[in-house]
This record gives C-alpha cells, sequence and structure tokens, in this order.
C-alpha cells in the first residue's frame, strides 16, 4: 500500500510533511535530511528521504509512542505477492539486502516481519532465540 | 476494538518482533534470521497439508516458503568472502 504523506496524516503534527527536514538515529549518530515520502510497508510506515534511504518510522525523531503498526489481517493477497516480486526482483538484479538503510534492506526486514507475524500464532514451535 | 485494544496488539507485536530480533535485523543475521522464519512457515505448511485446509492458504504459505528461500540463496551468495590468511 502507498499513500501521499497528507493521505497518512493522523495526528496533529505527524508524519512529517513531505520537504520536511527530518532527524533520525542512523547506525552510526542522530542524522537530519529531507523527507521525499512516508509509506506503508507490510507492517510499518519507512520514511523515504531525498537521498533514496528509508527509514522505519520508530527510528524518527519525534515518532508517537506508542507507534501505530497495521494488523496482519489488514494487508491483502495482492499486496504480499506484490511484495514477494519485488524482494526477488532486486535480489535478481543483484542488490544486497545488507546495505543498511537501502530499499531491498528495508523492504526484507518488513517482510520477514510480517511473515513471522503472520505465522506465529498458528503454529506451535519454539521462540526463536534472540 | 478500542484504543486502547489497539495500542495493545501494537505493543505485543513489537515485543514479538523485538524478541525474535526481527524489527531490525542486524546486517549479519540475515541468513539466520530468514532461516528462522522459513522453518516456522514450513512447520505451518506442513500443517495446512495434513488438515483439510484451503488450497488458497497452502498455496500463499508455499510460495512465502519459496520467496524466502530465494532470499536465503541470494543472501548466502552475497556473502563477503574471509580474507585469505596465505596472503598475508
Amino acid at each position: 500500500m502507498k499513500s501521499t504523506v497528507q493521505q497518512l496524516r493522523s495526528e496533529a503534527g505527524w508524519p512529517p510533511e513531505e520537504g520536511e527536514v527530518i532527524s533520525f538515529k542512523s547506525s552510526t549518530a542522530l542524522e537530519t535530511a529531507t523527507l521525499k515520502e512516508v509509506r506503508w510497508g507490510l507492517v510499518w510506515r519507512d520514511f523515504i528521504l531525498e537521498d533514496g534511504r528509508v527509514i522505519p518510522e520508530h527510528r524518527v525523531s519525534g515518532c508517537p509512542r506508542p507507534q501505530v503498526w497495521r494488523k496482519i489481517d489488514e494487508v491483502t493477497d495482492s499486496e504480499r505477492e506484490e511484495c514477494e516480486g519485488r524482494l526477488l526482483s532486486m535480489a535478481g538484479i543483484g542488490l544486497d539486502p545488507r546495505e543498511r538503510d537501502q530499499p531491498f534492506w528495508a523492504e526484507l526486514n518488513q517482510y520477514l516481519a510480517y511473515t513471522y507475524l503472520r505465522y506465529k500464532g498458528k503454529v506451535s514451535v519454539p521462540e526463536l532465540p534472540r | 476494538m478500542t484504543l486502547s485494544d489497539e495500542e495493545t496488539g501494537d505493543q505485543q507485536a513489537w515485543r514479538t518482533l523485538s524478541e525474535a530480533g526481527l524489527v531490525e535485523i542486524r546486517l549479519e543475521e540475515f541468513g539466520e534470521k530468514i532461516r528462522d522464519v522459513k522453518r516456522l512457515v514450513t512447520v505451518r505448511l506442513r500443517e495446512l497439508l495434513d488438515l483439510d485446509t484451503s488450497i488458497q492458504e497452502r498455496e500463499s504459505a508455499a510460495y512465502a516458503l519459496g520467496t524466502l528461500k530465494g532470499l536465503e540463496l541470494k543472501v548466502q551468495a552475497s556473502v563477503p568472502e574471509p580474507p585469505d590468511p596465505s596472503e598475508s
């Protein structure tokens, strides 16, 4: 599901608007960058920056707590299948999912989180190791 | 559903994923996490095949498993080679 920033505004002042400068926690420090778009993934919202990086909402300064996530049942079959197709395409053209904050990394994170939540409640298997 | 119920649900999901190390996967753990999720889907697919469930659900689980296998192969293939000790 993809929406514009304006369509996603659900509470006062959040999320920031397209073109605003946002602060977020990177792997090394607190950084600032210009927001290009806010997009729902399979579980949480991703903030797409002008430089192409993808930052999950919970790493953006000012994110309301608790943050709002999608219910697993809200994700449609076609949305999930499109996500699976994009992941395999990105893998097929040689992108590396271990490039942090890049689209492949972000989408794979969400897909694994979604798939885990989707099946976790349906089978009786031991907890995953931390 | 009330707002507080929704918040509880989101918080539970957050805790579940945090405990599984799936909120933000460490770069060196992608292969391991893909295998973990794959194992979960495999168990579910076996259950679905044993039960008289809808074809759609079985196909969905099977497709997820195929996607995870493809991604696992990709991650394995792109693991950087360790330095050759004979060259030092």
